[in-house]
């Protein structure tokens, strides 16, 4: 059985991560330059990076200074454990039950805990690339500021390795048992797209008010200061609560010294195995339940026949080019997860987390503002742009093509029709964000008809902008050969790439913003920022008409 | 028509010559077989005429355009078929056929016309309205054939037409590809069906190792070989390398 384990775990991987691709590819010149190029970009993402870490190793000090010191690694265990298991839903809902190998793993004689194990393990290793960049710095600082011996750093090995198991195992089981009752005949998308939206509000709300609640109830305490002062670990044992398996971690490697640390050692990584067993256990009574339904697709109720209205009347390639990539999009469960449901969780989650706050912070929050709008104004100008990335509809455009993109290559579309189409339909998905935001605003009282009318009209120039900055990644370096939509849409370095170059694009406009606010009027700076990110939305525009028509030829 | 000067395709650093210099000539109004075993170079050249693959050397014209230099002009004239029908799963296959031929820019009328005409012949009037990833691999193929049939082209190009599909839908294929070569239009398909091609083409090519090592309409292919050989014959001396 391991040996059927381990040769589906070694397959997987090399599917995953394209190796014998990158083999083949090494041979080939033209090929050999992008890979190469590839660590050159990843350099240009270390600057924020940096700004990250220098944090980091500052905060260790202050919570030093009060005595809470293991707060602090409780902090970068926390915050990847969660992003773990928020992201892990996704990964693992994409990764069990949408990607096309299940279709020949299926008829194979393997049981459901066979794959889902080798799968498990393959996402490990991708979770390690998400999980150490948050949690080695602080982990390192803790280590190196304090001195701690060669314990510590054999426990934190041990805590490293674990980090993602107990977030992917409970993303495994909620997913899992999730496509077991949603597996509902006809409208079964829909179905698992509202609920899939459903559970992730209430699981991060549920997150928040833990955490609120938790926070107040400490705060509240009449003898806070003195249990403050005698109890290093009170931040910890409060805070912690929202998530147990950090807190736990964190006491292992507070406590190295003494037998807690080995016991909470034991405990951390006893139920991550534990979790693991229990979840291919459970597999091989859900798995297949939920799956089978999955592969086969149902046609509409009735006939398939058309009437004489859907022959639609003639609309321009970039219109037609432009719907299309918008119902692929709303059609698409994983391309409509990340893109739509990119650009409209933030807001809500921002109204959430003022909800479920005991002491709503708006008072102070318009005091900090001061009734000044132009910041708000700002503020949701850069960050309307920001999602021109974050909703990933530019950075993966030519990538979700994959096997399709012959069709673009044979037809006669002009280049600048493949601009204007693609652009259109990030464009779609940044007005509904637009719409979100400007009316989590409204409900919070920060936003007037000025601001509507700005926010949204420079949004959308800084979107044009951040939507061809990403479609110039994306067909320098298209992902083309997937079998799992998910790959061309969140396992893309393109989205990655487009993310640290965008920023940094942001970040230069953002410090011309604020270097000009000291020289003139707000109302100039509009008109700045307008003709900067028109000018910059050109000559991103020119570069991508030569790069397509290089590309479309070249590709092979 | 078709025009293929000196083309040639080398792959790992010119290690394999993929296409080796070939030339050909295809006149309007014919059926034109393009024939070989396996890794001969049959999908590579088609390749290169539609523009998925750039040519190391040599031209393809389309009724005198040049593929490379004025891509957009040849492509209006043309339409391509690939051997496997990969298309957009999540479209239904009536919002495929009309993103054709809008890109193609047919107006209304006429697409609905040709769109229904076709639905006809291959059956498919019944599931057009239901997205793609509901279908066999033979009636996506089937869509394809369709969508390439839109906009009427002048040059029809098929990789491998008749695998996949029903007995029945590759008679109607042969039909319609015979009645565009009665209108003057001209199609252009490789296959491995020799049947097909003996009894189909006006003319057949049969490539070896990227070369072309055999061109003519099916009686001068037996004049050559001597009397009466079947295509079947003729094809296993010609690639039979000892």
């Amino acid at each position: 059985m391991m040996n059927r384990i381990l040769s589906l775990i070694k397959i997987d991987i090399n599917n995953t991560y394209g190796l014998s691709a990158i083999k083949y590819r090494l041979k080939s010149k033209k090929d050999r330059w992008q890979i190469i190029l590839f660590p050159i970009i990843i350099l240009s993402l270390l600057p924020s990076y940096y700004l990250l870490v220098s944090g980091i190793y500052k905060m260790y000090d202050t919570f030093l200074v009060i005595g809470q010191k293991s707060m602090f690694l409780l902090y970068g265990i926390l915050i990847s454990q969660l992003i773990l298991t928020f992201t892990g839903f996704l990964y693992v809902l994409s990764k069990y039950y949408f990607s096309n190998d299940m279709n020949i793993l299926i008829p194979l004689p393997l049981r459901p805990r066979d794959i889902i194990s080798a799968k498990f393990f393959t996402m490990m290793i991708h979770e390690y690339l998400t999980s150490l960049p948050i949690v080695l710095p602080f982990i390192i600082t803790y280590g190196v500021k304090g001195n701690e011996g060669l314990i510590y750093w054999i426990y934190s090995l041990i805590i490293l390795l674990f980090i993602p198991v107990i977030p992917l195992v409970l993303a495994s089981i909620i997913v899992m048992a999730f496509m077991k009752f949603t597996n509902i005949k006809g409208k079964k998308d829909l179905v698992r797209i509202v609920g899939y939206a459903i559970m992730m509000i209430l699981l991060i709300g549920f997150q928040l008010k833990i955490q609120s609640m938790a926070g107040s109830s400490m705060m509240n305490d009449e003898d806070f200061l003195y249990r403050l002062v005698t109890d290093s670990n009170l931040f910890v044992r409060k805070l912690g609560v929202s998530f147990p398996p950090s807190m736990w971690a964190t006491l292992a490697l507070y406590n190295y010294m003494s037998l807690t640390g080995f016991l909470y050692t034991i405990l951390f990584v006893g139920l991550s195995l534990i979790g693991f067993a229990f979840m291919a256990f459970l597999s091989e009574r859900v798995f297949f339940d939920g799956l089978i339904g999955s592969i086969e697709v149902h046609t509409s109720q009735g006939s398939g026949r058309v009437k004489a209205s859907d022959f639609s009347k003639n609309y321009s390639a970039y219109i037609a080019l432009g719907l299309k990539e918008v119902k692929l999009l709303l059609r698409t469960p994983i391309y409509l997860l990340n893109s739509v449901g990119g650009v409209v969780i933030f807001p809500i989650l921002m109204i959430m987390s003022i909800f479920l706050e005991e002491a709503v912070p708006m008072g102070e929050l318009n005091m900090l503002i001061g009734q000044n709008y132009h910041i708000i104004n700002l503020v949701g100008i850069g960050y309307v742009t920001m999602l021109g990335i974050l909703n990933c509809v530019g950075c993966t455009t030519f990538s979700r093509e994959g096997k399709n993109l012959w069709i673009h290559r044979t037809m006669p579309i002009e280049v600048k029709d493949q601009i204007f189409g693609r652009v259109l339909s990030s464009l779609f998905v940044q007005l509904i964000g637009i719409i979100v935001l400007l009316g989590c605003l409204a409900y919070m009282g920060l936003i007037n008809l000025q601001g509507i009318f700005l926010i949204t009209i420079l949004g959308l120039l800084g979107s044009i902008a951040m939507t061809e900055l990403g479609m110039i990644i994306d067909i320098y370096r298209p992902l083309l050969e997937w079998d799992n939509p998910q790959k061309p849409m969140k396992q893309n370095l393109n989205v990655l790439i487009a993310m640290g170059v965008g920023s940094l694009y942001l970040l230069a406009i953002g410090f011309l913003t604020y270097k000009l606010m000291e020289i003139i009027d707000i109302i100039f700076i509009y008109g700045i920022l307008a003709v900067v990110l028109i000018v910059s939305s050109y000559i991103f525009y020119s570069i991508l008409l030569r790069l397509i028509k290089r590309q479309f030829e070249v590709l092979e | 028509m078709l025009k293929i000067r000196d083309l040639s395709k080398t792959y790992s650093k010119g290690q394999v010559k993929a296409v080796d210099n070939i030339n050909l000539e295809v006149r309007s109004g014919e059926i034109f077989g393009f024939l070989g075993p396996n890794g001969a170079g049959k999908t590579t050249t088609i390749k290169m005429m539609v523009g998925l693959l750039k040519p190391d050397s040599g031209h393809v014209y389309i009724d005198g355009i040049d593929v490379w230099e004025n891509p957009l002009e040849a492509k209006k004239k043309i339409s391509f078929v690939p051997d496997t029908p990969e298309i957009y799963d999540k479209l239904k296959g009536i919002e495929y056929l009309n993103f054709f031929a809008d890109i193609y820019g047919i107006p209304k009328d006429v697409r609905q016309e040709r769109i229904e005409r076709y639905l006809d012949i291959f059956e498919l009037k019944d599931a057009v309205g239901n997205i793609i990833g509901s279908y066999s691999h033979g009636m996506k193929q089937k869509l394809v054939l369709i969508s390439a049939l839109i906009h009427d082209p002048q040059l029809f190009i098929l990789d491998e037409p008749m695998v996949g599909l029903d007995p029945k839908s590759s008679f109607k294929l042969k039909e319609i590809m015979r009645e565009r070569c009665n209108e003057g239009k001209t199609v252009f398909f490789s296959t491995h069906v020799l049947d097909v091609a003996e009894k189909l083409c006006d003319r057949i090519a049969i490539i070896n190792k990227g070369k072309i090592i055999a061109l003519g309409t099916m009686s001068e292919l037996r004049n050559r070989a001597g009397d009466n050989e079947s295509l079947e014959r003729i094809f296993l001396e010609l690639t039979d390398d000892e």
